[in-house]
Order: structure tokens, then sequence, then C-alpha cells
């Protein structure tokens, strides 16, 4: 409306002031016009003073000045008003048309229609106006782009089927295909849903460099109503077989803002979890945690679905398939424990069935008299506690029981710290008589790992602390696995409740900075509360200290039924949890979990030691076996920019389950193996987030020059490209002195002087 | 007997240093309990040494990590079994001589262990007796168990607790705690423990089953005498396993370790039998709190 409305007063678009210079093309120069601008004000106004009638100073000041400015316009245009542009010289510039090939370009959005319909009404047949008038202007080149971007001879090539959309390397590939010919710009037909994964500000930038616009046009409404959407899965990868996982799912919508939905877990048709979430606000996400254990070995795929609502615009934004990797794995966790105590029995009696945990019992029973359990031979262990790297990073997790640090050589308190920060091991620090504090730990290696201050806010100064404790989880500690006692929040707080209380001897109260407490109890004693676990990450690993000294009451006490199993499930998820995520010596990562047959897949293993030293010059295979036929060896390099780190790529050509193996050797010895999994199958990312994405394709334009456009003003493209276009151009003169606004002005002017004097009878 | 040739060297010089007067805790209220894990009051009763008052402990009334607690069960002998001191009750033989020797000694043989130093009889139907979960009992022969003792041992070994048996002999004997443990636990076998189980190498090496006799048998022994108390009567250990095979109970059948305890100070008594006796209990405890 607007534009229209400046069109008609202005004779042009407004995009061609903004565009062009001003300028005066008359024949006359500029003293000349003063002069004679002079002559008629200067009667004028001697006219007006001499002849005043019954007129007041302020009416012949009112009458002069209305004069005047009628006089000025009629000079205005006698100077020959002139906006002087540069436009691209028909047929001689070439813009390249980039099309999204992408599946989210079949919704139905666009009034009820597909976004492609757009392309198919103006892109193709003799009767397109758009494209008619780009090919008069403009050689016009056409481009597909999903995945990756192609040539296209014929727009009714397109089919729609990409995956992804890729709008950074289309941009780029586009660009270089064009690079010989004069380019006026570049149109981009798309939804804006990138899904690349790249960054967008990169791929502009040779564009920016070469002074080529960009010009947007989005397809489809940027927010699709009513839909439901579950956007994403927060879950590990790898777990071990019978983890109590607490997945977040986080859940968009519109349209069915206060209902109740069913959110639902599969694993391969079976129902394993579901919930009911309330769904909030229009466009408010939900995050849903939903409680499973992962009971089956292998890997799982699992869906994440909430049933179609009715009048859902996108169906298959409902689901979210993930790979969960469930190793059925035996790891090894060493427990030292400085003194015969009640905690081993009823840790290692808790942990017994456990098949996927290994605890190693190191005992000191008297004065160096060490008891071992569970060792593998009877090498293991056999001069005590590790004195080695090698020795100790075997294992994935440590448990400190009640021992003092000086038992400890300095050498061995840093190798503790490594095994955190630069093995990724899991430490667990246990309560008791010599922990902490009370064991001397302060200033040592090991309370820079910590995740707590050893302070004594709670102790009363008189002698040795004590407190006895009901542990209450905290807010974190609600939605943590690893204190998960209850099918849902309320239950796992009334689980905690009924526990009895336990006893401290450490007063612990202050977390470190970015330490978490997940559970603590209140000991009367100021605002302080005892910490009773915390964690943080440290390094590649992660700290975690239990400041109690007698968990086994929970097994023990008279008020927990001999059948509970509370005791027995804290420890084995706590424990669990202690070596989730601690790398092997040989990590194997793909750049995606899910790809598309053909699509290809970036491998990388980082390769390390016995003492976790990165290794270089490993020999390094990658095994992939897919749903059939023999299974195919990659060699894997190193990739020179990080240390041992080793890369390869494959190509799966089949849908189904990809699992890679990778094994690393050095010399005649083996540094181990790693192995994961890809899941290739049709993807349906194009689905989600599917709204038209106005400010990414707006900066898209903005920072190129060009100019965003949606369906409704995409008329004006072809002038635009003509106007603030690069390639060859040419310079022309449209005069201005005709525009309909100056006429309606001087009429303005001597129609006001007139009805003036009408008013004041003074005519 | 390979590891801890030491632990007879450690009892003689024991026995000579103190002249035949062994460290016995002090019972007088001057001397307070250690208090390194001070929390809860055990229960005292049954004529045991006087104990400090709670407000003359530097801090809280004691906690402590091992108690060396006596059942003090409910028996046929000698009238009503829980008196101690109204004609003497089965289960306080030895009392409280033979529990303050033997954690005397436990101080020194294991002294990362924060062992409370007196006697501790306890109740079987005692809410706070899982407090506790070592167990000693001995002369069962003569347990006459009333059904809440029997709940409440029940409840005890199966939420994880340990039982010793000792001292009781004979197959009659043997019947009474039989049944007796046929009411506690029925349907659970009592199995023999061969020298191979990790009881008998927990801590220490034993290689040979001794049988440890009372107090003037071991002194008899010495000229030839019988060390057992019944005609014909070997030395037997046994176990009962919970359901997941792990060891509740361990019954020292035709043996008396509590008197080898005790007499320890007494030079006639021999010294193999309280070596034995000690080492038996020593690996019990860590056998207890490890397994």
């Amino acid at each position: 409306m607007f534009e229209s409305l400046f069109e008609f007063l202005f004779k042009y678009r407004l995009l061609l002031f903004q565009e062009g210079d001003f300028s005066f093309t008359s024949p006359w120069p500029w003293a000349i016009g003063l002069i004679v601008a002079a002559a008629l004000a200067v009667p004028s106004a001697l006219t007006y003073t001499a002849a005043r009638g019954d007129s007041t100073a302020a009416d012949r000041g009112i009458m002069g000045g209305l004069r005047l400015g009628a006089l000025s316009i009629v000079v205005f245009c006698l100077l020959q008003p002139t906006l002087i542009i540069t436009s691209v010289v028909p047929q001689r510039n070439f813009v390249g048309i980039l099309i999204d090939d992408s599946r989210s370009m079949t919704i139905a959005d666009q009034d009820g229609r597909q976004r492609s319909e757009f392309v198919t009404r103006n892109f193709t047949g003799e009767e397109s106006e758009l494209l008619n008038q780009l090919a008069e202007r403009f050689t016009l080149r056409f481009f597909r782009f999903s995945n990756s971007t192609q040539r296209l001879g014929d727009v009714s090539e397109l089919e729609y089927r990409g995956s992804r959309t890729e709008i950074g390397p289309a941009l780029v590939r586009a660009q270089e295909e064009l690079a010989g010919v004069p380019l006026s710009g570049l149109i981009l037909i798309t939804d804006g849903a990138d899904n690349s994964g790249e960054a967008l500000a990169e791929s502009l930038l040779p564009l920016q460099a070469a002074s080529t616009p960009v010009y947007t046009i989005g397809l489809g409404e940027e927010a699709l109503s009513p839909d439901i959407q579950v956007s994403r899965v927060e879950i590990p990868r790898s777990v071990l077989v019978g983890a109590s996982l607490v997945v977040d799912v986080i859940i968009a919508q519109r349209g069915f803002r206060g209902r109740t939905v069913q959110l639902v877990v599969e694993d391969e048709g079976r129902i394993i979890a579901s919930q009911d979430v309330e769904l909030k606000r229009d466009g408010e996400p939900v995050v849903a945690r939903v409680r499973f254990e992962a009971d089956e070995a292998g890997p799982r795929l699992l869906q994440f679905r909430i049933p179609l609502q009715p009048g859902e615009r996108v169906g298959r934004n409902n689901m979210r398939e993930v790979l969960l990797n469930v190793r059925d794995e035996r790891e090894k966790i060493l427990y030292f424990e400085g003194e015969p105590r009640w905690e081993v029995k009823f840790l290692l009696r808790a942990v017994g069935d456990d098949e996927n945990l290994q605890v190693v019992l190191l005992q000191r029973s008297a004065e160096n008299k060490f008891k071992r359990m569970n060792v593998d031979d009877g090498e293991e262990l056999a001069a005590g506690f590790p004195k080695t790297r090698e020795e100790l990073f075997k294992y994935r997790g440590l448990v400190l029981g009640s021992v003092e640090a000086s038992f400890f050589t300095h050498d061995q308190l840093n190798m503790i710290a490594d095994f955190v920060s630069e093995r990724g091991g899991g430490l667990l620090l246990l309560g008791g008589r010599k922990a902490f504090r009370e064991g001397g730990y302060e200033g040592t290696p090991i309370a820079q790992v910590m995740p707590v201050f050893m302070d004594d806010e709670l102790s009363d100064g008189s002698g040795p602390y004590f407190a006895e404790v009901e542990v209450r989880p905290t807010r974190s500690g609600l939605t943590h696995p690893a204190i998960q006692l209850g099918k849902d929040e309320t239950a796992l707080e009334e689980a905690w409740e009924t526990l009895p209380a336990v006893t401290s001897l450490n007063p612990i109260s202050k977390l470190k900075p970015g330490a978490t407490a997940l559970l603590e109890a209140a000991v009367g004693r100021g605002s302080a509360k005892q910490i009773v676990l915390a964690y943080h990450r440290f390094g590649r690993g992660k700290a975690i200290v239990l400041p109690i000294q007698d968990s086994w009451f929970w097994q023990m006490s008279a008020d927990v039924s001999v059948d509970d199993q509370r005791h027995e499930t804290f420890w084995r998820q706590l424990l669990r949890w202690l070596i989730d995520g601690v790398p092997h010596g040989v990590v194997v990562e793909t750049d995606r979990e899910r790809v598309e047959v053909g699509e290809s897949v970036e491998l990388r293993a980082t390769v390390s030691d016995s003492a976790f030293m990165e290794v270089n010059n490993a020999l390094v295979s990658a095994f992939i076996e897919g749903p059939s036929g023999p299974p195919l060896e990659r060699r894997m390099e190193w990739t020179v920019d990080e240390d041992g780190v080793y890369g390869a790529a494959f190509v799966p050509t089949e849908p189904g389950l990809y699992e890679i193996r990778v094994e690393a050797t050095r010399g005649a010895g083996s540094l181990g193996t790693g192995s994961t999994f890809v899941h290739v199958t049709e993807s349906d990312e194009e689905y989600f987030d599917a709204g038209m994405r106005r400010t990414t394709l707006e900066r898209v334009a903005d920072e190129t020059g060009g100019r965003f456009y949606t369906p409704e003003t995409v008329s004006n493209l072809p002038e635009d490209i003509s106007l603030t276009g690069a390639g060859v151009t040419l310079t022309e003169e449209r005069d201005l002195w005709d525009m309909p606004f100056l006429l309606l002005l001087l009429m303005s002017l001597v129609g006001g002087e007139w009805i003036y004097r009408h008013a004041r009878g003074l005519i | 007997m390979r590891a801890f040739a030491s632990l007879p060297v450690i009892l003689s010089l024991m026995l000579t240093s103190a002249s035949g007067h062994l460290p016995l805790p002090e019972t007088s209220a001057d001397q307070p309990v250690r208090a390194s894990n001070p929390v809860r009051e055990p229960t005292r009763f049954f004529g045991a040494p006087p104990m400090p008052a709670a407000q003359e402990l530097p801090h809280h009334p004691a906690f402590r990590e091992y108690y060396f607690s006596r059942v003090a069960y409910t028996g046929y002998a000698r009238g009503w079994g829980r008196g101690f001191g109204r004609g003497g009750a089965s289960w306080a033989i030895d009392y409280p001589k033979a529990d303050q020797i033997f954690l005397s000694f436990i101080d020194r043989l294991l002294s990362n262990l924060d062992a409370y130093e007196w006697q501790h009889p306890v109740l079987l139907d005692d809410p706070e007796l899982r407090r506790f979960p070592y167990l000693y009992a001995l002369e069962v022969g003569y347990m006459n168990l009333t059904p809440p003792e029997v709940v409440g041992l029940r409840g005890f070994l199966l939420a994880g607790g340990f039982l010793v048996i000792d001292d009781f002999w004979g197959p009659n004997e043997w019947a009474n705690f039989e049944y007796q443990m046929e009411q506690v636990l029925p349907g659970y076998p009592i199995v023999d423990l061969s020298l191979s189980h990790e009881i008998f190498s927990t801590f220490y090496e034993i290689t040979e089953l001794l049988q440890v006799p009372n107090h003037s048998n071991g002194i008899n022994s010495i000229y030839g005498g019988s060390t057992a108390e019944c005609y014909g009567c070997l030395p037997q250990v046994k176990g009962i396993y919970d359901e997941r095979g792990r060891l509740m109970v361990v019954i020292n059948f035709n043996t008396d370790l509590g008197d080898a305890w005790e007499w320890a100070d007494d030079p006639y008594y021999p010294l193999k039998f309280s070596t034995y006796a000690y080492e038996m209990g020593v690996n019990m405890i860590l056998y207890a709190m490890s397994h």
C-alpha cells in the first residue's frame, strides 16, 4: 500500500530514490536560476508590502510565504530535476536461480497448496510472468539444491526429495559456476530451513567479496499452526545395559495450548515408557522427562512419539528416532578403602549382581596389609595401590574410601588427579573419619579435583564433626539418573524421605563454581546444608563426592524392608554413572548418527596408549559392517591437526544399521578397539522446524546487498535486480519535474492562498 | 598357618609384658572412650561394667564402626535366660571377660579397625539391632528363641547381617540349634565350610581346624587330656548361605573359641589354641565386613 502510494506520488518506486543520485539537468547555470527566482520573488514581496489594504502583517506573511512556495516549485521544475540511476544492461547479464529441492517444499502451507507450487507457477510455462520478466532482462541459470547443488536444465525436473537444506554450500557452488560471466545476482527460492549445520556467515563471505547480491524468496508460513513437534531428545549415545535413563524430550507446539498429550517411547515396537505432557503457551517449548531402563543390549532404535493430533499441519515431526548403543560390557572400578568398614561389604553386596560392573576392592585391613577382591589374577594390585599410570588408568572408575592423604605419595596423588583430568576417569570420594579434611586432603592435588571446598562452616568447632543427616534430593537431583529411586519426581522424593538417616563426619557445605549438588541434608546449623552427593566435570573426567560414612544403613535399618532395593539401586546407578562416558583407549565417533544411503559418513577415531597419551604412529583400521555383505575395511589416517586423531570416510549403500569397529595397533602390540553404530535411513529432518525462516533469509539478503521477498511481493523482483544488481550496467536519467507530487503541491499552495484570502476577506 | 606367624609372638609379648594383666578397657568413668567416630550410645545392660555417663564423654555418645555384639537370647538353661546374674544364662558364658580381652587384642591386630572397646550385648528383638551387623552367640544348644527374637534375627540376617556361633557341643546341642535356626531361616540348609573357603584365608591363612578346648580341658591337654567336651566330638565349621550364595552364619561346632579368647592371658592355657581362636576371630570379622 505504502509502496503503491509512493510510486503514484513520486512517479518511481522508493528503491529508485534509494539507489539513484539526484541532480538538476537544466542547461542554465545555477546563478541564472537564482537571479530569475529573485526577479520573480522581489517584486512579489514588494507588491505585498505596498498594497496592504485591510491586511495585517501576519496575513501578508502567510500569503507571501504561500506565493513564494508556489514560485519555488516552478523554479524547481524549470531547473529540470533528474534521478540518475545505474541499471544493468538487458540481456548482457546472468542471474542464477537456486531452487530448494528438499522435502520440506512439499509442505502444504501456501494457502493450502504446497510450497513447491510457487516454483511451478512462476518458473514453468510460457505464461509465467515472473519468469518472462526475468528472462527479458537476464540470461537465467537454474540450480537445484538440497544435500548438494546441481545445475538444472528444466525446472520440471525438480523432485523435492532432498533430505537436507544446505543454503550456504548452494550459494557458494552457484557463484563458483557463474564466476566467468557478468553476474547480476542470485535468486534463492526456499523456506530457509537450513539444516546444514555450517555457519552461514562463512558462505556469504565470497558473495560479499564479489558484490553479488542474493535475492531471497521465502516460501511457507513462518509458524506452522496447529502443529506439535518433538524437537529434540537429550540422550547419551552409549550406555551400559540395565542403565536407568532420564531422558529430556523437548516438545514444541502451536495451536494446542494447555492440551495434555501422551509421549510414548518405543523400542522397536515395544512400548518401554509413556508419559503425559501438558503443553504450555503457543511457541513455548516443554521439556518432558521420561524414565526407563536400557534393558536390552545392542544398538537400539528408540522412537519418541506423540500421536498425531487432529488438524496438525505436519505429522512427520511428531516422532524422533534415536540410536542408543546399549553395551553389554564389564567395566572395572577400583575401590580403595583404608580400613575395615561395613560400607565395603554393603557396597559390594549392592552391585554384586550387576554383571556389568566389576568392583575391584583393595582394602587396607591392617598397617601395610591389604586385602584384594574381585581381581582378575594374582598380579593385579599385588603391590598395593597402583604406582604407575598404566596400572591405574586401566580402571574406568576410582572410589576412595576412608584413607588418609598421607598414605599416598605425591606422585600417586598427582596420578589420581590425572586419572580424572587426562584419562577422563570417574573419581568418587566417600566420607569417613580419614576422608576429606579429616584425612588431611587440604592442599593436595585431590583437593583441586573435588567439586567441593573442605570448609568447616557446619562444624561448631568444639571437636570432631558429626551429623546425623536425612538425605534429600536437590532440584538438580530430581532429574539426575544417578539418584532415581522412583518412577517420577513425586515417587522419587517419597523414596528419599522414607530412607533412614545416616551419618557424616565430614562437614562439606560449599560447592565449587560449576559443581552441582544432587543430594543434601539440613543439619540444623544455620542455612548451610550438608552436601551428600555432588559432582563436577574436571578436565576430561568427573569427580563426585559422597561425604557420608554409612549408606549401608539404608539396607540394614529396621525401618527398611528386607526386600527393599533402594540401597542396591542407588549404588548400582551411582557406580554406573561414575564410569558413564569414560573413554576407552580407542574412541570411535561419526559426524552423524543417522544418514541416508549415498551420503558420506565421516569417521573419527581417537587413539591413546595404556597411559592415555595420544598416539600418532598407530596403524588404525576401520571395519564397517552393513546389513548385508562382507565387512568393508578402511585404513584410517592420522589427521595431523590433532594428536591421536585418525580419520576416514565411507558411503553406505543400503539402508539399515552399520557397525563400525576400529582396531589400532602399534608395532606388534594392540592399542585396543572401539566401535560405534550408524543408522542409514531416509531422513525426516526436513519436517522439523519447517516454518519459513524469515530472519535467515533477510540476513542473507541484507548481508549481500539483495532483498527479501515473499510470494506477495515478488513481482518487483525483476526490476529490483535491474536497478541494484551487479554486472554490466549503464547509467540513465529519469525526469522528476513531472512527478504528480509537485503538481499537487503547487495546486495546494496556490489554492491555499486563495482560500486564505477568502477567509480573511481580502479579495 | 602361613600368614601372620607374628600373631603368636604378639600374643606372647602381650602376655609377658603385661605380667598377667591384659590391657583391659578402662572401666573408670574418668577415662572416656575414644571418640573419633562419635554418635550413638549402644545398648548397655546385663551387668556390663559401668560406662561413662553421656555428659562425661567429650562430644557425643560413642558410635563406632565395629561392635562385638553378643546376642542375649532367651534360653532354656537355668531359668529365664535374660538375666545375667540371675543364676546365669547360657548366652553370657565367658561374659564379659572374653569380650573384653578379645577386643583388646583386636585393637592391636586390626589397628585400622575402628572397634568399640567394650562388651556389647544386644537383644534380637531390639529394632536397633541392625545398627550392629556383626553378632556373636554361644552355647546355642540352650537357645530357645521367642517369636519376636526369631523375626528379629531373620530380618537381621536377610538384610545382610552376619552371625557367628560358638561353643556348643555334641548331637543334642546341635539338634536344638538346628531346630532354632529352622525357625529363623526355614529352608536354608546348614552346610560344611571346607578349609578352602575364603573365611579361612581372609587375613590369616588357616590350614587346619583345631578343636579349641575350654580352660580346664586346655590345660589338661598339655598332659594328654582330651580337648573335647563330648565323647568323640570333632571340630567343625559350618555355615548358612542366603539364596544368592552369601554367607550369613558361621557355626563353630564342637569348639570353644570364646574360652581361648577369655583365657589368652593365662600362661598355662596353650598358646596354639589362643592363636587359632584369634586368627579365626580376625578372619570372621574381616570376612563379615567385606563379603
